[in-house]
């Protein structure tokens, strides 16, 4: 097994604040492990923690959606740096690349428009709703837990 | 940090999904700024040793579905290779015909408003599923081609859903004595199905 086969998809996003570490992560191996991890303390004091593991078709269309994004050409050096609102990280082992950006949070797509470098972020901005977007279904589908 | 890319070798535990092999590790190109914070509250997500919940199928599940994992209302069948502009009634034109369709979500690209490419499926039954993928995979919908499995996949025995890696050692070691055969690990062959 080479490089060429290495895969690793990161995401997180969260802050320090009055509620404690309030974040939403997840990650997939490329061996088909997603695991999901969302805390809030607001009100309800609750930390999720799923697992499942998905077929190689399902990890064959992730690298599909992350090599269309073309985000491993992007670079984080002008993105806006994190802040007390709080982080996002994306970190994407692909073959023998492996980025780990990190930004602030974006609030909407003004954020993306009024930064250094609105072309590299916004690609990261769209991508992030899309695995997004794929977690909630796979979660949706296979827990029936309403994420955040 | 000045340059974009810094020539590394990549740091492995053995905790880590990439198993690198030894002999021919390449060097990898990093980049970004969140290499080398280590924050100690990035072990409280997906990289803590806690345990994770698994969805685990009730015994009379293990019926024969291969190396299918059901999920907590049915069997997920992912459908990859959509048009952009397949509708939802088209993909349930599609898989109507194999069984009672309890769910589909069909993803949006956020940027472009159309199809991101991929539907999951939900049956009740393993058959209907099954049925499902064996009849669509392969088949054409809007003039592009469909790929058909399901989306979720049993978890290989003895990875052990979490816990500390010496609870996923013990555990190992005794999925292996008893059932004497899976192996463990985590490479099966991606082109394996079911």
């Amino acid at each position: 097994m080479g490089g060429d086969d290495e895969f690793y998809v990161r995401y997180y996003t969260g802050h320090m604040g009055r509620y404690g570490h309030e974040f939403l992560e997840f990650e997939f191996r490329a061996d088909g492990r997603c695991r999901y991890a969302n805390n809030s303390n607001y009100r309800n004091d609750s930390l999720i923690r799923k697992e499942m593991y998905v077929s190689p078709l399902m990890m064959k269309e992730l690298k599909r959606i992350i090599q269309e994004s073309e985000i491993m050409k992007e670079d984080d050096q002008r993105w806006p740096k994190k802040n007390v609102v709080g982080r996002q990280e994306l970190e994407i082992r692909l073959g023998n690349e492996h980025i780990s950006f990190e930004t602030a949070k974006i609030g909407s797509l003004v954020d993306v428009q009024e930064s250094d470098d609105p072309e590299g972020l916004r690609v990261f901005y769209y991508l992030v709703q899309d695995l997004k977007c794929l977690v909630f279904s796979l979660i949706g589908l296979h827990f029936k837990i309403k994420p955040i | 940090m000045s340059e974009a890319y810094e020539i590394d070798i990549p740091v492995v535990d053995d905790d880590d999904a990439m198993l690198i092999d030894e002999e021919t590790r390449p060097a990898v190109k990093r980049k970004g700024r969140g290499f080398g914070n280590e924050l100690k509250e990035s072990r409280d997500g997906v990289r803590s040793g806690d345990k994770y919940d698994q969805f685990e199928s009730a015994a009379d599940d293990d019926a024969p579905v291969g190396r299918a994992q059901r999920s907590v209302e049915g069997w997920i069948v992912l459908v990859v290779g959509l048009h952009e502009e397949t509708t939802e009634d088209e993909i349930t034109d599609k898989f109507a015909d194999y069984g009672e369709i309890k769910n589909l979500h069909l993803n949006l690209d956020r940027r472009t408003g159309f199809v991101k490419g991929y539907a999951l499926v939900e049956y009740e039954t393993f058959k209907e599923a099954k049925n499902a993928i064996d009849a669509v995979n392969g088949t054409k919908l809007l003039g592009s081609t469909l790929h058909c499995d399901f989306a979720f996949i049993r978890a290989p025995i003895g990875s052990g859903g979490g816990g500390t890696s010496s609870e996923r050692d013990s555990r190992d070691r005794t999925s292996k004595n008893r059932t004497g055969g899976r192996r463990r690990g985590r490479s099966s062959s991606p082109s394996r199905r079911h």
